[in-house]
């Protein structure tokens, strides 16, 4: 393919209306903070999220520490360092706020922007052949929103909360009365909303840009049921957001005015209602456990492809199987709240429909082993990553079918189990899948190799770190221990005790993993246009690594386009070099 | 050449301000999620939302259910207020009235409204309720005291509903908050200040 030579500066009028100030692409810091360049901004994305995820991990592992044993020891010598009050409230005060922020800063500032943000903007335009997002210049406004939002959540922990305490303390979710003024008169909840507003506004355009990109600048040939299985998971996520994250802006909003502008929307003594609120949120929730996943399934998907040598199975029914996700995600946001009261016809929807979703997730699964059934796998460091995804999503997703009986939610709801339940989806399902794209896609993204043997290490150290963590919590869960206490009953030591030691085995892979990168820029070694063999037929591995500034300026040509038409998507052609 | 970016910077723009719009319309979906989530409350009884009804017509049902009261007086206002009696036993379809007694401790006149609903939640759609002191707002002058009827009834359709198979006893809670005009003038967020639930 002639897509890199291809790149002369004769040839901006491709771009349109931005072509002009990207051929003396700015250096040094002005390159990445005006950026318009998607790889650009998608690294600074991934660096973002390796960033928040690190402290991220940090709060969950205090966290650990302090459920290593009973009595509530940690957190009060960590709130005399933090704020200089070491008193026992004090310290059950700190630990609220930390298991709120791990939850923000996991999904709004790690997950979403390393798979959206960086992958997302990093392969997009590589995997359709465009030369770059529809909207370069809002792509750059979407990340510094995020940063400001990143900013915001952080001052929240060391302004006024609660009375006497510093931090929000009431959760990612945000209930009121716990968020309203009630439980919270201080700004921290404030600080809390508006990062959500922020993070939110910042993923609304991302989503609009994605969706202008994918549906206009595909290459010729490329035709919706010839995009690589990342690029419609993408899409299907960028829908999601649409339609999920402005609804969070509303219920947001109104707490936001009840709180500060004496509205009423939450609040009984005006008419208002606390669960509207839970309704409002979980429309908007539960979509956003699948806008947290549904990029993986992608990345899974391709990776899966790549490494058994054979296109995916059953293309067509991946795709289908994603959108039937995003649908059915929409209709089930009430299990979330089998508690509150609903009739019994209600709970039987809401428990009918929940398992409605064990399907469609059921054939992305089958599809994947499918896939590596009869083929020629090797198992290098992103497909052990995609195998324990598989793994870790299917543990996450069978607890998730128990979850769904209302009866039996009515005794495990807010129990270690449900702890347990999405840390396997998300902590653990979402997490593996960034880590398969990231050792995919490294290579391409900076030309250089890792050293294998550390990225085993990273995922040995991990699997076996993350499961010891939260494995146990399901035994936990069944005894009754509740989840956001800072303290439990001597009965429950051995397994907490167990989980805090896999939370530090995995911390240590973690360290694995700084180094492994800095070890690969170190050591330098080339990585060429394609480190993964025939396996890898999608259209970046075509192009140089780390790619040229700009490509695609001509169109790249599509397998299978302009010759004799054929039925096959592009990642199943195998073929194509 | 730049025929076909103009087209394509069009196409862009049309479809960003179609997602923008679209993302309008969910925002106001959402707002307009308040009044019909007030509505759907009011007409199914959803959250234990006692039904309003004119009169008690219906035939006279077999279950006798246990109606408790719950009373409470919300910071910031200054009133005495419990029910006559704590539960009374009725027969689905037969009309009960029980007083409540509300005394005002301040010295000043103040006005009250009263928020209201049924647990377990699923009994709203099936209690009546004909007469309350909680449709008005309530008005005591200093020390003045009052006894206010609540009239109502459970609808015998309950017994076939079997959400309700297994529920014997109702409770009616009421809380007092002072009325909103009284309340934004001595708003203080201190008074809010308080461990929550």
């Amino acid at each position: 393919m002639a897509s890199v030579s291809g790149f002369t500066h004769s040839e901006a009028e491709v771009h349109g209306e931005h072509g002009h100030e990207e051929h003396s692409h700015p250096t040094g810091w002005r390159r990445y903070l005006f950026s318009t360049n998607h790889k650009d901004i998608g690294t600074l994305y991934l660096v973002f999220a390796v960033f928040a995820g690190v402290l991220g991990m940090l709060l969950s592992i205090a966290i650990r520490a302090e459920l290593m044993f009973p009595g509530g020891h940690v957190f009060p010598v960590l709130s005399a360092i933090l704020h200089g009050d070491g008193s026992h409230d004090a310290g059950k005060n700190l630990y609220n706020v930390f298991f709120s922020a791990h939850a923000v800063i996991m999904i709004f500032f790690m997950v979403m922007p390393a798979m959206m943000g960086g992958f997302g903007n990093w392969f997009v335009p590589l995997l359709i052949g465009a030369p770059d997002m529809a909207f370069p210049r809002l792509n750059n406004l979407s990340f510094w929103l995020l940063v400001a939002a990143f900013v915001m959540a952080m001052i929240s922990m060391f302004v006024d909360g609660s009375p006497g305490f510093k931090g929000f303390g009431g959760g990612w979710v945000l209930y009121p009365p716990m968020a309203s003024t009630v439980g919270t008169p201080g700004p921290a909840a404030d600080f809390f909303i508006l990062s959500f507003h922020l993070a939110g506004m910042a993923s609304i355009i991302g989503a609009i840009n994605f969706i202008a990109t994918i549906f206009n600048m595909r290459a010729p040939g490329m035709t919706m049921f010839r995009m690589p299985l990342f690029v419609w998971s993408v899409l299907v996520t960028a829908f999601l957001l649409l339609l999920a994250l402005p609804v969070l802006a509303g219920a947001l909003t109104m707490l936001l005015t009840d709180r500060n502008f004496h509205t009423t929307f939450f609040e009984p003594s005006g008419g208002g209602d606390p669960i509207l609120y839970q309704h409002l949120f979980w429309f908007f929730g539960h979509p956003e456990v699948y806008i947290l996943i549904i990029p993986g399934f992608g990345i899974v998907s391709q990776v899966v492809a790549t490494f058994s040598r054979k296109p995916i199975f059953g293309y067509a029914g991946m795709v289908y199987a994603m959108l039937a996700i995003a649908l059915i995600g929409f209709a089930v946001w009430a299990h979330h709240m089998f508690d509150t009261g609903m009739s019994l016809e209600a709970q039987r929807y809401f428990v009918f429909a929940t398992m409605v979703i064990a399907v469609p997730t059921g054939i992305k699964v089958f599809s994947w082993i499918a896939t590596m059934w009869g083929g020629s796998i090797s198992f290098r460091p992103p497909m052990l990553w995609a195998i324990g995804f598989i793994f870790v999503f299917t543990v996450g997703g069978v607890t998730g079918v128990v979850l769904a009986n209302a009866a039996i939610d009515r005794y495990l709801h807010d129990t270690y189990y449900v702890v347990a339940h999405f840390h396997y989806t998300m902590s653990l399902g979402a997490v593996f899948s960034i880590f398969a794209g990231f050792y995919y896609w490294f290579p391409k993204m900076t030309g250089y190799l890792y050293e294998e043997r550390l990225a085993k290490w990273h995922f040995w150290a991990t699997f076996v770190g993350i499961n010891l963590t939260f494995f146990p919590q399901h035994f936990l869960g069944f005894q009754g221990m509740p989840r956001r206490t800072i303290d439990y009953t001597d009965a429950y030591w051995l397994w907490n005790f167990v989980s805090s030691i896999g939370a530090f085995i995995s911390g240590a892979g973690t360290l694995v993993f700084l180094y492994l990168i800095y070890e690969a820029f170190a050591a330098k070694r080339a990585a060429g246009n394609n480190p993964w063999g025939p396996g890898a037929t999608t259209l970046e591995w075509t192009l140089s690594s780390p790619p040229p500034f700009h490509q695609f300026l001509t169109p790249p040509h599509i397998p299978g386009y302009g010759e004799h038409e054929h039925e096959e998507p592009v990642v199943a052609a195998g073929s194509a070099h | 050449m730049s025929a076909p970016g103009d087209d394509l910077a069009r196409r862009n723009r049309r479809l960003a301000l179609g997602g923008v719009a679209f993302v309008a319309a969910m925002l106001a979906l959402a707002y307009a999620a308040v009044p019909f989530y007030a509505a759907f409350c009011r007409a199914t009884g959803y959250g234990g939302t006692p039904q309003i009804a004119k009169a008690d017509t219906g035939p006279v049902g077999r279950r006798a259910l246990r109606v408790s009261f719950d009373t409470n007086v919300a910071p910031g206002l200054e009133w005495r207020f419990e029910p006559e009696t704590d539960a009374v036993t009725v027969r689905t379809g037969k009309t009960a009235t029980v007083y409540f007694r509300a005394q005002n401790l301040s010295d000043k006149p103040t006005a009250a409204v009263a928020t209201f609903n049924v647990t377990p939640e699923v009994s709203g759609a099936w209690f009546d309720k004909i007469q309350c002191f909680c449709f008005n707002e309530q008005h005591l002058g200093p020390h003045e005291s009052a006894e206010w009827p609540v009239v109502f009834f459970l609808d015998p359709k309950l017994e076939t509903d079997e959400s309700m198979a297994r529920v014997d006893s109702i409770t009616l809670s009421y809380t007092l908050f002072a009325a909103p005009a009284a309340r934004a003038s001595s708003r203080n967020p201190e008074e809010h200040a308080g461990p929550a639930g």
